[in-house]
């Protein structure tokens, strides 16, 4: 990870508002934060967080209230910003009537590719993201998972620098989940910029540098994921007493230590020991929970 | 350019691989086959019949049709959300409706093709003669008024939703000759500022029967072909209000947040 190059997405207080009856819906109240080449950072919030809009923002498609926000150092939807960059909106139903070749030669020619090019790259991208052999499948054939499957070829299509995924693994069953978590190791080794956002927090956990965490609008986190999952001071103590199967927890090396020789020298059997961590669902529901009330 | 063009192919794909285009022109064919073996008339009589008659349910089918392909373009593409990934690519929104204008005038092109071929085999079967000048300014014509009929549905359709834009162009389709009419009959019992007012809204509304040449290729024994100037003027006036619906269109989708 380049740390000391420029940031590829920069957000400066950004506020956007829906227009409702009722007045203004305030989605994104004030968030700020940063994307560095080279990092994967997962954005996650419950439903209706404003992860998307923030996307939306991002790619031009929707418009601020106020703050500023840029992309390769480029006002949101500059073209020369989004020749660098692939998306993977949320839940698309891919032109029914189409083919899954014909949809990539679409938009890898969107994206500037030639007839040649996209020749050789279509099938080995089908290939990657595991729909070997369907390029001459209708689209209107394709299952929810397919059609996401789909969605991920067409961001990729272009080996773009800056990969931002909305619900990453929208729709797709664990064997696709695992085929994506690996085509995502393999852009991120490749030295590929990818921010995203997904429920599926174990999968943030695997793939992420850093997560931020967005609830009524508003960042409530933003930590290395390695900080978040550092083993906490806390055991536990897996043993048998006169035959019955007992845990015990306690907080500190010393007092773990002198747990242990406790149970030893009074009969007892150690069946194991584990060092506690948490994971990051436990921070999530720890902090929205924490929120819940609270107002926008 | 390239951009424009690949969402065209993918709006003709659309035209090509739906059935209703074939459903509209077998229906129609239907009709014109009902006419071609009427044996009511003699040979001229039948002759004048044919012509009217299937060159009518060409015109209206060609018009619904595309009314309809235009109407769904944009609400489509926002309710499959496949827009998003469109413009997220290096595609300016102007070259993105350009690009579906194209498609949509490719795909009426295609649709009024395939009358002619019927309209065609029709003739050829009942040895029925057409003026090739004539016939090619009412096809010229045609697709001039296809045009300011796919603006007009591009506009509306992001002024309200599909179906009341499909409602809405094929009302205005359908009823805007009868409306002009109304207005020219008002015009002679009027005083002189509703006379004013009535001729402005006749000079607002697009009058298509200005782009319909089928009565003189029914009557084509007793018309010469149109004189150049007047095609050239007729090319101006419908690039005039289609530029005008397109630009309107264009205004309201260039800042809309998606």
């Amino acid at each position: 990870m380049n740390n000391s190059s420029a940031p590829l997405i920069e957000v400066r207080n950004l506020v956007v508002e829906y227009a409702s009856r009722g007045g203004a819906m305030r989605a994104v109240n004030d968030v700020s934060f940063t994307v560095l080449p080279g990092e994967c950072i997962g954005f996650i919030g419950p439903n209706g967080a404003g992860k998307s809009t923030t996307m939306k923002v991002l790619l031009g498609f929707m418009f601020p209230k106020s703050g500023s926000v840029k992309l390769f150092n480029r006002e949101p939807g500059a073209t020369e910003a989004r020749r660098r960059l692939g998306y993977l909106p949320e839940v698309t139903l891919y032109y029914p009537f189409m083919k899954a070749k014909e949809l990539l030669f679409l938009y890898g020619g969107l994206q500037g590719m030639t007839r040649t090019q996209l020749k050789v790259r279509i099938p080995k991208l089908l290939e990657e993201v595991g729909l070997a052999g369907r390029g001459d499948t209708l689209l209107k054939n394709f299952s929810k998972g397919m059609q996401q499957r789909v969605g991920i070829a067409q961001a990729i299509i272009a080996d773009p620098e800056l990969l931002i995924l909305d619900e990453l693994s929208s729709g797709l069953d664990p064997v696709g989940r695992h085929d994506l978590r690996d085509v995502m190791l393999e852009l991120k080794k490749a030295g590929r910029t990818i921010f995203f956002s997904s429920h599926e927090l174990s999968e943030v956990e695997t793939l992420c540098d850093r997560v931020i965490m967005i609830n009524k609008g508003r960042v409530v986190l933003e930590s290395p994921v390695a900080e978040l999952m550092k083993p906490l001071n806390l055991f536990e103590i897996d043993f048998e007493q006169d035959g019955q199967p007992q845990t015990r927890s306690v907080s500190g090396a010393e007092k773990f230590n002198a747990t242990l020789a406790e149970i030893i020298s009074s009969g007892g059997r150690v069946i194991g020991t584990r060092t506690a961590t948490r994971s990051l669902e436990d921070y999530f529901i720890e902090i929205i929970r924490g929120h819940e009330g609270s107002g926008r | 350019m390239r951009s424009t063009l690949l969402i065209a192919w993918t709006v003709l794909i659309e035209a090509i691989r739906r059935r209703e285009v074939y459903a509209i022109v077998v229906i129609s064919t239907l009709l014109i086959g009902a006419v071609a073996t009427t044996r009511f008339f003699e040979l001229q009589g039948l002759g004048k019949f044919y012509r009217e008659i299937a060159l009518q349910i060409m015109t209206i089918a060609t018009n619904l049709t595309v009314i309809i392909i235009a109407s769904r373009q944009l609400p489509r593409e926002f309710e499959s959300r496949t827009i998003y990934p469109l413009l997220a690519k290096p595609v300016s929104r102007l070259s993105f409706m350009l690009g579906k204008l194209i498609g949509v005038m490719a795909a009426g092109t295609f649709c009024f093709l395939l009358f002619m071929l019927v309209f065609l085999a029709g003739c050829q079967y009942l040895k029925i003669f057409v003026s090739p000048p004539l016939f090619a300014q009412f096809l010229f014509l045609q697709i001039l008024g296809l045009l300011v009929v796919a603006t007009l549905s591009f506009m509306l359709s992001l002024m309200t939703n599909l179906d009341a834009a499909i409602t809405l162009g094929s009302l205005f389709y359908l009823l805007s000759s009868i409306f002009l009419s109304a207005l020219s009959y008002l015009y002679q019992f009027s005083d002189t500022a509703v006379k004013f007012i009535l001729r402005v809204m006749v000079f607002s509304v697009p009058q298509m029967s200005l782009f319909d040449l089928s009565e003189k290729v029914v009557h084509q024994e007793v018309w010469p072909p149109v004189p150049a100037f007047v095609i050239g003027q007729l090319t101006a006036y419908s690039l005039a209000f289609s530029s005008l619906f397109f630009l309107v269109a264009f205004l309201l989708f260039r800042r809309r947040p998606l």
